[in-house]
């Protein structure tokens, strides 16, 4: 924007202008149709008692939606499961990735082949994903319990998905290996920008490797992590489709995150405007997570 | 000179497309007028769909002029799909599905057409109450049942001959004792495995377990008695099936329905509790394992004789569709006789007729009429409520507390009464 600041708006700009219009101004209409309307609607139902079980008596509440979720006992427990699950998920993804990330950018003999097959687990759909990991843990079926059983670990079947924390912890595992494969390759793609020079550098002044990854690669990947992690943590703290696919909210709801219970608001009871109020608590709660990632982690690079 | 031809270029460019445009939707529109066939959409469960799909050719054979598009989800999806589809109006789907414990939360939101004028006094004197009932709200008709189902006992007669029975359970005592006995002698690993993740079929057990220790959830006068003490006892029962008796798979708590099938018909289990539609899948030697050896008999009982959760569907017409009349003969055809008979025949399902009770073709053909028929006089509804979509989801989870021992079941109960009460206030007892 800023070579821009200053040049005034000419009469010869117009004949350039007339012709752009009506090329950007249906895309902007679009966009107006599908994010600034809805959202638009969506805050001002979450201001009324919708119900559309009743969509005749919708009347206005002021923040009464907001007032009852901060009063609901489901939305608290809700509110600490997403927050367990996003921590754990996130912190293990991050983990395992920047582990896999830092040992796929080693020269060795099939890197090429691991580097495709870590693409893997993060091309499958989350839906495929959820179904595979539910035979997985299946009680009776179920690969884990047989290989477990086999190797001598356990006695007795274990009942993953049967008890509210083991199933939640269940859930956890079955989206770590989906998803720490995608913070592999956005690590992966910034670990090959740093230059080779900076670790030739370093280990002539004598740098452990230990070294050499906190005073080099760490400060240089950065931004590849910022970015890893703000869009992992947003999408983690949304988590919806594994959990339909696995528990649906079960057992005794402990597997029962914030969208689940904005979908079951919404989609099963009918309440639309405590369950626009309900995104519209998650949105804020996203931003915060995001503007504290940003202010933290963010710094101008320099080579 | 030269931006001047740009100009004129872009002007043509512009015309063709905009000519292109229109003759496109001219003639989707000349497309859409020369059908003279109206198209009918319906949205069915997956249950009994493929009886539905069968009917199709016959029925558009009947009828030249219609055409029916069937769509089939899976029961889970149903109720979301429906709401989704339906919410402000829309008219994408002419016929719906519905479940019996829906049908005042869609009479309420609008969802559905009254057919009260469509219904035959014929209808109304031949259909079985049961099935009538369930689409019947504030005295006016909202569509046809389709077939009467309710919670059956199962058993592996196979099985239960090995450890020395003659007779199935008639007790939920009973009942443990045999489950007890086939364990000992090493038959089954456990002799029962239920469908009790959380969810609505978890709800369908428990009406058929409470009301038999004498429970229930509304007293006549309206007020709400989830807590009382016979209810106490049923889920204390429930629960002791799982960790006292352990004659229950653990594994129940995450399974549904169809994956208690799966056990039954791997016959690692002794008895079951499923809908009609799994005679079909237990009764066939290429899906099952014990097919022929499976028989069925009275749900048991403990202060009452027996009870069973009903969970009779039927059709019903989108209110907001344009195409009413084409939709309703479709709904008809399903429900004729015929078509029934043939429901009942090839697919296992429980007639609409009372008279297909006592057909000697029915009774001949399908396989375990007479104890289904016997059942039926044991089935128990689940509360008829508009809001029973929160009712069931407190009742959920609080059963859910209780069976992973979160909570023992007085205090569950006690806490989905509170949280009942509550709603009831909310929605004005309605």
């Amino acid at each position: 924007m800023e070579q821009f600041k200053g040049t005034r708006f000419k009469r010869s700009d117009w004949g350039e202008l007339r012709w752009i219009l009506p090329f950007v101004l249906p895309a902007f209409a679009l966009i107006a149709l599908v994010i600034l309307y809805p959202f638009g609607l969506a805050m001002y139902y979450s201001l009324t008692d919708y119900n559309l079980m009743r969509p005749l008596s919708r009347s206005f509440v002021g923040l009464g939606n907001y007032l009852e979720i901060l009063r609901s006992g489901y939305f608290w427990d809700s509110l600490w499961k997403t927050t367990y699950f996003t921590l754990l998920s996130v912190g293990l993804e991050f983990v395992l990735g920047l582990w896999a990330a830092v040992f796929l950018n080693k020269k060795f003999r099939g890197r090429g082949f691991l580097r495709a097959l870590i693409i893997l687990p993060w091309a499958l759909p989350t839906v495929v994903n959820g179904m595979m990991w539910q035979w997985i843990f299946d009680a009776n079926y179920g690969a884990l319990n047989g290989l477990l059983s086999q190797l001598g670990f356990i006695k007795h079947y274990v009942i993953w998905l049967g008890e509210p924390f083991m199933a939640l912890n269940s859930v956890i595992v079955a989206d770590v290996w989906k998803n720490f494969s995608f913070i592999a390759l956005l690590l992966l793609a910034g670990l090959q920008t740093i230059p080779a020079e900076l670790y030739e550098a370093a280990t002539m002044d004598g740098a452990s490797g230990w070294r050499r990854f906190w005073k080099v690669t760490f400060p240089l990947l950065k931004p590849s992590i910022l970015v890893a992690l703000v869009l992992r943590t947003i999408e983690a703290f949304k988590v919806f489709d594994i959990i339909y696919m696995m528990t649906k909210g079960g057992p005794a709801d402990g597997t029962q995150v914030l969208s689940f219970y904005i979908y079951r608001e919404s989609f099963q009871f009918l309440h639309l405007g405590f369950g626009a109020a309900l995104s519209f608590m998650v949105s804020v709660g996203i931003l915060i997570l995001a503007v504290v990632y940003i202010k933290g982690l963010y710094t101008e690079v320099e080579y | 000179m030269k931006n001047q031809s740009r100009q004129g270029k872009m002007w043509l460019l512009s015309g063709v497309v905009l000519i292109f445009m229109f003759t496109a939707f001219g003639l989707l529109a000349a497309g859409a007028f020369a059908a003279e066939k109206t198209t009918i959409t319906v949205l069915s469960s997956d249950d009994f769909a493929a009886f539905r799909k069968a009917a199709i050719p016959d029925f558009e054979k009947a009828n030249p002029d219609i055409k029916v598009n069937l769509i089939s989800v899976g029961y889970d999806q149903l109720h979301d799909k429906i709401v989704t589809a339906l919410a402000g109006g829309a008219t994408g789907f002419d016929v719906i599905d519905v479940d019996e414990i829906w049908t005042a939360e869609f009479v309420e939101a609008g969802f559905l057409a009254d057919v009260t004028d469509r219904v035959t006094a014929e209808m109304k004197k031949g259909i079985v109450p049961a099935g009538m009932n369930i689409l019947t709200y504030q005295n006016r008709f909202w569509g046809l049942p389709m077939f009467v189902d309710t919670k059956f006992f199962y058993y592996n007669n196979d099985l239960l001959a090995k450890a020395g029975f003659k007779t199935p359970p008639q007790t939920w005592a009973e009942f443990v004792e045999q489950s007890k006995k086939l364990q000992e002698k090493k038959l089954v690993k456990y002799a029962t495995i239920w469908g009790w993740g959380q969810h609505e079929g978890l709800i369908c057990d428990v009406v058929s377990i409470f009301p038999a220790f004498g429970g229930r959830f509304i007293e006549p006068n309206g007020k709400f008695v989830v807590n009382n003490p016979d209810n106490v006892r049923a889920l204390q029962f429930m629960v002791d099936l799982l960790y006292k008796y352990k004659a229950a798979d653990p594994a129940s708590i995450t399974a549904d329905d169809r994956s208690m099938l799966n056990s039954f018909i791997a016959g690692d289990v002794a008895f079951g509790l499923n809908w009609s539609f799994a005679w079909g899948i237990i009764d066939d030697p290429s899906q099952s394992k014990v097919a022929g050896k499976v028989r069925l008999a009275l749900m048991p009982g403990e202060k009452k004789k027996s009870a069973s959760g009903a969970g009779s569907m039927g059709l019903g017409i989108a209110s907001g569709s344009r195409r009413k009349d084409a939709a309703w003969k479709f709904i008809a055809f399903l429900a004729e006789r015929q078509q029934q008979k043939n429901q009942a025949i090839n697919y296992g399902a429980l007639p609409i007729w009372q008279s297909l009770y006592t057909d000697p073709e029915v009774q001949k053909k399908h396989p375990a009429l007479a104890e289904m028929s016997s059942q039926l006089k044991y089935a128990v509804s689940r509360p008829r409520l508009t809001w029973y979509s929160e009712f069931s989801r407190v009742l959920q989870l609080e059963v859910h507390n209780a069976l992973t021992q979160n909570k023992s079941p007085k205090q569950a109960l006690d806490d989905a009464q509170k949280e009942i009460e509550r709603l009831a206030k909310k929605y004005g007892n309605k």
